[in-house]
């Protein structure tokens, strides 16, 4: 019993390693005769049927010029396989970096499609799993490239190898469907969802000499600010006092970080006030980007891997790649 | 707001068209001009219907409304099928089935919403394309209907765009070339497929369009003197007989029941029934025949023809009647050569018991032509007279009689359909050959001598086109056979008598012309005729080249091809051998383009093998310009012309302005320079050439 259950498993298996091993990982994947496919759609098992009733009227009626109808028809259904098959092969497809999205937020795929030789029509991308329809479809002119977004929603937290694409065609008549498996290399990194509401942060310690003269409230806003001095970034910028300053009179304000960089905000795992790994990680993923969008030092301790204070973008990206990374 | 749309519509051309709405209308417009050829033999209500769904389906395109529901379009598809009923009382047959054909393609317009939907329009076009051979497979609507298949495929290339704004001119030259490209397909497969004959009895539709029917009854003939299309060809190797004596022997009709004529069912044992006994003399006629399909098992030779015409696929056989009889209808256009004897003489020349058939009539018809038949016979000077004595008298009575010929001569029996030969003798006194015909064998056979009816075509066209003369469907004619013991069977054609022109020149039963034709007619007759001479000439050579291509003219062909005996199955092997042959050059190609490598790459895979034959080692990634070094390193001076090719295609792939292409005599060169240092190296040749200096 389990034994016959599992050889069909390994028999799987064996063609899976097969297949894997036919269509290596890769961003860049010229499609040639090895790599693309070709069968009949639908329509096209139709238009043989339509052929076949075409040729037994011809054949009983003797009507010379049905048999040239029906054999026109048949030569064009001929001619399109190739061209369907043409349209795909000598593409390139070329898949852009994707950027690390939060869990639950759609990932951005941006393929480009470059014809050395003749323009391409309708030719579609789609993930391999998705439904027919999310087909984006594009042209590709003579000797240009033509770009397709597709988005797909990563499951869960982590690193995520992109899902298996398919490329595929129709043109010109439909009555074939040519396609290509295309299986990338390059993976997407998927932060932990962000809490919402975001939960309060835990309060910032004064750095050994410095005075808290500002506080983080739960709302997560300053109250330390001056007058805005060019070079201050965009995001320094206090927008809503600047908008009652100014509805006032008055001038663009700034929130003063030379008091927040004398505080440091830390952030613990055993400090969240929360159950549950997911949950947790939520709450620490907002934490971060708060911190973040507050331009606050902070640092972050995990069980078994600590952040040191720091700030800026890439260390954003250490914090949440850390989150989106952590394993119980 | 549809109707706001609508009020303030005005065509915006198809440029400015939404692309949806666009193809849409191009579709629309392609069904029309399939649907349209269509329109003439199909019920009044259908043209209506379909016209008025195309129309609206413009229309709810053009302002963006919605398609009707499914319960309406059922409605009206129920509507239709009833009407269809109402309209020929069957469902089945050529005809209901073009008319439901034409209405469920209007009214799938009214349904285009998913791909699958398209893609029914589309096949039930091609469809309609065919049922429209059906009618006719003249020049003309295969020039329209090929139009069709482009604007067709012009669609479906256009449903499979899906994105831009393609013009209709970009999708139209794709389809062109697709059915371009598949053109040589299709003359090969036309030529080739095999011809077999029709698969099962299709139904008898062609019998009411076209030529000779085996039934006669008042009134066939005159529908059929209206048809001016060919109904044959002939061709004669020397000059033609006489036009008296061109008659095409047709159907022969021996049994009257009062009303119709029909083929006579022998009431005989077969050895007591007369033959054929065809006997022939003179000099004969040699000709080329080309009969249009006219459905018919009858073959319409020139009387009279001994020898059976050859036809591939057909088996024609004469009947005891004089008639030649295929074994099946002939359905396609076919092309002969025979021999006629205009001098000839058949059947019987003793009584046989086989006779008494001839001279049967039904009992309680036509009272006074019997009792008039009865009379002559008491008359002294004819109670003994012989049969061609007695044909003589009749002759004299139509010519002197008082008797007409006209095409409309109305209905004969409207009052008692028992006594049609007894108004037409003795009331009205109108009518034409059939009339005259089925009237003198009736009162031969009152007479007591053996007679028949026998159809056919009767003269051709006086000029000749293209060396062909046409004989058209007009000449269908009727004329009689009475037996004469000593002689045989003896034509005697009434309609000579009182319209000796129909026989004599040979003009068809002239039909006064339409008010167009009349006008046009009154131009100039002459330019008129020339026109029409020259389209014949077209389509008569459209005929042979196409239409007339069978399965003889495929085994012509392979006769040319070298091929002793030909069979259909060697059809089929040289189908089958082509297409291998076509197949094995594709997949060459294909194992050719797949192992196609780039040039550069294929140049540096010829270096990077030569380099390892000489011990020097060469990585897949090494640029030229890595090995050029490589070599200076390891050879020194002996090298040195080696490394300078290798800089050059460095500097050609790499530099500025780089080539496209590899040079090849780089390549050449750079080979026989490492063969000459190969030779050094194994001291084959003691003393180095000079290359240090080149």
């Amino acid at each position: 019993m389990t034994r016959s259950a599992r050889i069909p498993g390994r028999l799987r298996r064996r063609v899976d390693a097969w297949w894997q091993a036919r269509s290596p990982r890769t961003d860049s994947l010229l499609l040639t005769q090895r790599n693309v496919y070709i069968l009949p759609t639908r329509a096209g098992l139709m238009f043989c049927f339509t052929l076949g009733v075409l040729l037994i009227a011809s054949i009983n009626y003797q009507l010379n010029l049905g048999y040239l109808l029906t054999f026109l028809l048949a030569g064009s259904g001929v001619v399109s396989m190739h061209m369907t098959h043409n349209t795909l092969r000598g593409l390139t497809l070329h898949l852009r970096p994707v950027g690390p999205v939060f869990a639950g937020e759609t990932a951005r795929l941006e393929a480009v499609l470059s014809s050395p030789g003749g323009a391409r029509y309708g030719v579609g991308l789609s993930l391999q799993d998705a439904d027919a329809k999310t087909l984006g479809y594009t042209d590709v002119p003579a000797g240009g490239q033509a770009m397709v977004h597709l988005g797909f929603i990563p499951a869960t937290r982590g690193q995520h190898v992109l899902p298996t694409l398919n490329a595929e065609t129709r043109f010109p008549l439909g009555l074939f469907r040519a396609w290509a498996v295309w299986r990338p290399a390059s993976s997407v990194m998927v932060y932990p969802q962000p809490e919402r509401p975001v939960g309060a942060l835990p309060p910032a310690r004064a750095l050994a000499g410095g005075q808290v003269q500002s506080r983080i409230g739960s709302s997560g806003e300053f109250e330390g600010i001056r007058v805005y001095r060019r070079g201050d970034p965009l995001k320094g910028i206090a927008w809503k006092q600047a908008a009652k300053a100014m509805a006032s009179g008055g001038e663009l304000v700034s929130r003063d970080s030379s008091m927040q960089s004398q505080q440091q905000l830390w952030l613990d795992w055993q400090s969240c006030g929360i159950g549950g790994t997911e949950a947790r990680l939520s709450r620490l993923t907002a934490w971060v980007i708060e911190a973040d969008r507050c331009d606050t030092s902070w640092g972050m301790s995990l069980p078994g891997r600590e952040i040191p204070i720091g700030q800026g973008d890439a260390h954003r990206r250490q914090g949440l790649e850390a989150l989106a990374l952590w394993l119980p | 707001m549809a109707a706001v749309n609508a009020s303030r519509f005005a065509w915006p051309g198809w440029a400015c068209l939404p692309r949806e709405t666009r193809d849409t209308l191009f579709l629309l417009a392609v069904i029309g001009w399939t649907v349209l050829p269509h329109l003439w033999h199909l019920p009044l209500w259908c043209a209506a219907l379909t016209g008025i769904v195309l129309l609206w389906r413009a229309r709810l395109a053009l302002i963006g409304a919605a398609l009707p529901g499914r319960w309406i379009l059922l409605g009206v598809l129920v509507t239709a099928a009833g009407l269809t009923f109402w309209s020929y009382r069957s469902m089945l047959g050529k005809e209901p089935g073009v008319t439901m054909a034409v209405a469920l393609m209007a009214l799938k317009t009214l349904e285009l919403r998913a791909r699958r939907d398209a893609f029914v329009v589309f096949f039930l076009g091609f469809f309609l394309i065919l049922t429209q051979f059906l009618y006719s497979q003249s020049l003309p609507v295969a020039a329209a209907m090929l139009v069709s298949i482009w604007g067709l495929l012009t669609a479906l290339v256009l449903a499979h765009m899906p994105t831009g704004a393609p013009s209709l001119r970009q999708a139209a030259a794709l389809a062109g070339k697709t059915a371009l490209l598949g053109a040589p397909l299709m003359a090969l497969l036309f030529v080739l497929f095999p011809r077999i004959g029709p698969l099962w009895g299709v139904p008898q539709d062609g019998l009411s369009s076209t030529g000779l029917s085996n039934v006669m009854s008042m009134g066939t003939v005159a529908a059929l003197a209206q048809d001016d299309s060919v109904a044959l060809r002939i061709r004669f190797e020397g000059p033609p007989p006489a036009p008296r004596d061109m008659y095409f022997r047709g159907p022969v009709l021996g049994h009257f029941d009062g009303r119709e004529w029909t083929p006579l069912q022998p009431s005989f044992p077969a050895p007591m029934t007369p033959r054929a006994d065809l006997r022939v003399e003179g000099e004969p006629i040699r000709y080329e025949m080309t009969l249009e399909p006219l459905r018919l098992t009858v073959i319409p030779m020139l009387e009279a023809s001994p020898e059976s015409p050859v036809m591939e696929g057909v088996r024609v056989a004469q009947r005891d009647d004089l008639q030649w009889v295929a074994e099946r209808p002939v359905y396609e256009r076919v092309r002969f050569n025979a021999v006629a004897y205009p001098r000839f003489r058949h059947g019987p020349q003793q009584p046989m018991i086989g006779l008494q058939d001839y001279i049967d009539l039904p009992p309680g018809h036509n009272p006074r032509a019997l009792a008039w038949a009865a009379a002559l016979r008491q008359d002294p000077r004819y109670s003994q007279a012989d049969p061609t004595t007695l044909a003589q008298v009749l002759m004299t009575q139509i010519r002197s009689g008082g008797y007409g010929y006209t095409l409309t001569p109305g209905l004969y029996g409207e009052q008692d359909p028992r006594n049609a030969i007894d108004e037409f003798w003795f009331d009205r006194k109108l009518g034409f050959c059939e009339h005259y015909a089925a009237a003198f064998v009736v009162l031969m056979r009152a007479l007591d001598v053996p007679a028949r009816v026998v159809t056919g075509y009767q003269g051709l066209d006086p000029t000749p086109v293209d060396g062909y003369r046409i004989v058209r469907q007009s000449y269908a004619h009727a004329w009689a056979e009475y037996w004469q013991a000593g002689i045989g069977w003896v034509r005697a054609d009434p309609t000579s008598a009182v319209a000796p022109d129909r026989v004599l020149r040979s003009r068809q039963l002239a039909v006064p012309p339409g008010l167009v034709a009349g006008a046009l007619n009154g131009v100039n007759p002459q330019l008129l005729a020339g026109l029409r001479d020259g389209w014949e000439a077209l389509n008569n050579r459209w005929n042979q080249w196409v239409l007339s291509y069978s399965r003889g003219s495929q085994l012509d062909l392979l006769r040319h091809l070298g091929f002793n005996s030909p069979s259909w199955e060697d059809l089929a092997v040289l189908l089958v051998g082509a297409f291998s042959a076509l197949t094995l050059v594709g997949a060459a190609w294909a194992w050719w383009d797949s192992h196609r490598t780039d040039p550069w790459v294929r140049q540096l895979n010829r270096l990077r093998a030569a380099l390892r034959r000489q011990g020097i080692s060469a990585a897949d990634h090494d640029p030229p310009r890595t090995l050029a070094q490589r070599v200076r390193a390891q050879t020194g001076e002996a090298g040195e012309p080696l490394a300078v090719v290798l800089d050059r295609i460095d500097a050609q792939r790499y530099g500025l302005p780089g080539s496209a292409r590899p040079d090849r005599r780089l390549t050449r060169d750079f080979l026989a320079h490492a063969r000459r240092l190969k030779r050094m190296a194994t001291g084959t040749r003691p003393t180095p050439p000079s290359i240090i200096d080149r």
